[in-house]
């Protein structure tokens, strides 16, 4: 059950493991069993299973160095953008998606938001995430949704071995692949099932663009030589996780992004380890996915998730607390008919100066004369963030926010982060 | 020749307006549970601001509150009520009293420049030009407690206590700076 997991889950697995055990003793203490502990830890982790069941889910990309293809945002419950830029080989029987751009040497492929998995990639593919993360598909693959909690660990090794029986049909022979939430550490796996994309992603991390050029160059080289199954080239820039995918191809620049967990680095260290070791294998693994657990939803110039739409939800719960709507009116409703009376009643009793400024000034009528503010919470929403500041800053109507240490709750998913930008316009 | 107003437009852009809630306000509880309030613990005050009309209000514990950013006096008193069944509704015994337009800044274009030099001579102790501190001269009417500055590219603004003074003050400045008017330069 918990072996699917993103920074967050594992963020939030972590700290469920310290409260059980710090809390194993009292409980025995107390005389209670330690089944009841059990039990409480296990109701914990389903029901936060539950509540971010979509969000552990994670995608597998495969890079492919020829080809950038950009998975539909539909897939995913965020609303990253989609940016891709595809090169599609000539040669290479390419899906019928729509071409967005082309450049001389890349033409842009964004699938489309309706599109259905199991999506046949086609080998010298190159995927981006949206978040900048490429994966390089030296051997045609198909992308399938898998449901939460899927292993996939058993099925890279027999990928590996029927593709390279059948290394020159392309899409139709292509094994589905599930693509993965992230998953088992690295250890955990087969050997056969390397993380190619882990060795490739450890200096990545560091934002060693530079250092995964070289690689994904080699791979580059290799596909274009030869339609034969290839190594799956992974160079997956560390990023947290998104949905989309865009890869840009190895020539391109490898966008990196800080991984936010210390597990990223591990991973991907040994990731990249393995990468080196296992040329030969087709890389589909979870790896990915662990590794797309490190994309980051936003740069750092990114306004995304504090953009518009949360926009004025993220000003009035972050910056004041949660405010419940309902409370408020209910409150009203009491104080608005009781004040108005005795209002009128004590002016009755004040002075002639007073009586004149307040009777003149006075009606202050629960409702009558006053209309109630219009627009009353407009977006009364569940979107909250829960943070440290370092500065929040306001210029007439626009604001900038520059938080830290917080986690975000948006559209039913958890995000944690240690540092968050964002504008907003009131 | 020219007729006081002309059909120049005095733009009103602000009305200041203050009135008391004749209640202690907290105003801790003010910037927890009331929507769009900034919370300024160092001066000791909150501002909230309205969307409707849109105004900005500063709200200080005793229950004295500064409303400004209104275009006419009408809206700021519409507001400032606004704002007072805000508080009222956030459970305080308000009671919207001694509401009083402070200021009011209105501007107006010239359709001729103005040599400043000039102006100020004619005018002498009652307009003031100081090039070196303040780019317009500044032209005081006592009895009707406005005052205006004047530019030279002939823009003026006018604040004084009411909308009407502004607009009396605008009227009796208007002959002044047709007398020492220059065309605009390019």
């Amino acid at each position: 059950m918990l072996t699917n997991t993103g920074p967050v889950a594992k963020l939030y697995l972590s700290i469920i493991d310290d409260v059980i055990d710090s809390m194993r003793e009292l409980f025995l203490d107390e005389g209670l069993e330690d089944r009841v502990l059990d039990d409480l830890r296990h109701l914990w982790e389903s029901k936060m299973m539950q509540s971010k069941a979509m969000e552990d889910f994670r995608q597998n990309n495969i890079n492919s160095s020829n080809f950038v293809l950009q998975l539909p945002a539909s897939y995913n419950q965020s609303d990253q953008e989609l940016t891709a830029s595809v090169v599609i080989p000539a040669s290479q029987n390419v899906h019928s998606f729509p071409v967005k751009n082309s450049s001389e040497t890349l033409a842009t492929f964004s699938l489309p938001a309706a599109l259905a998995y199991p999506v046949q990639i086609p080998a010298g593919v190159t995927l981006q995430t949206a978040s900048g993360q490429l994966y390089k598909v030296n051997v045609p693959v198909v992308v399938t949704q898998a449901p939460a909690g899927q292993q996939p660990v058993s099925h890279p090794t027999q990928k590996v071995t029927e593709r390279r029986e059948a290394p020159a049909s392309h899409p139709a022979a292509v094994q589905p692949h599930p693509i993965l939430p992230h998953e088992v550490e690295p250890s955990s796996l087969p050997a056969s099932s390397v993380t190619q994309p882990k060795t490739s992603l450890a200096p990545s991390q560091e934002s060693c663009l530079p250092q995964l050029s070289p690689e994904p160059e080699g791979t580059l080289a290799e596909t274009e030589l030869s339609p034969q199954p290839e190594p799956v080239n992974l160079s997956m820039t560390a990023s947290p996780s998104t949905q989309l995918f865009n890869f840009q191809i190895s020539a391109e620049e490898v966008l990196t992004q800080t991984a936010q967990t210390r597990d990223v680095d591990d991973i991907l260290k040994q990731a990249i380890e393995e990468e080196r070791g296992k040329a030969e294998r087709l890389d589909l693994d979870y790896s990915y996915s662990v590794l797309s657990d490190i994309v980051q939803l936003d740069g750092p110039a990114d306004n995304s998730d504090l953009e518009e739409g949360d926009g004025v939800p993220l000003e009035e719960n972050d910056f004041l607390g949660i405010i419940n709507a309902e409370a408020i009116k209910a409150l009203q409703e009491g104080n608005g008919s009781s004040d108005g009376n005795s209002i009128s009643s004590s002016s009755d009793s004040e002075g002639a100066d007073d009586l004149a400024d307040v009777e003149e000034e006075d009606p202050l009528n629960s409702g009558d004369d006053v209309i109630e503010q219009d627009i009353p919470d407009l977006f009364d929403t569940d979107n909250v963030i829960v943070c440290q500041y370092d500065k929040i800053h306001r210029s007439k109507n626009r604001w900038k926010f520059h938080l830290k240490d917080g986690v975000m709750c948006y559209r039913g998913r958890d995000y944690v982060f240690s540092k968050a930008v964002g504008e907003a316009e009131w | 020749m020219d007729s006081s107003d002309e059909a120049l437009d005095i733009i009103v852009t602000n009305v200041v307006a203050t009135f008391r809630t004749r209640c202690h306000l907290n105003l801790r509880t003010i910037a927890l549970e009331g929507t769009n309030v900034i919370y300024k613990p160092e001066v000791g005050k909150v501002l909230m601001k309205l969307r409707k009309p849109k105004i900005t209000a500063s709200i200080w514990s005793s229950g004295k509150i500064i409303c400004t950013g209104a275009t006419s006096e009408d809206e700021a008193k519409l507001g400032a009520r606004r704002l007072a069944r805000c508080l009222q509704k956030l459970g305080f015994k308000v009671r919207f009293s001694a509401f009083r337009v402070v200021n009011v800044l209105a501007v107006c274009s010239m359709p001729f420049g103005v040599h400043l030099i000039d102006f100020t001579k004619n005018n002498r102790p009652i307009a003031s030009y100081e090039p070196e501190l303040h780019p317009a001269a500044t032209y005081r009417i006592k009895h009707l407690k406005a005052t205006i500055q004047v530019f030279s590219t002939g823009s003026i603004t006018v604040t004084g206590p009411n909308v009407q003074n502004v607009a009396t003050a605008v009227e009796q400045v208007y002959p002044l700076l047709f007398e020492c008017q220059k065309p605009l330069c390019k």
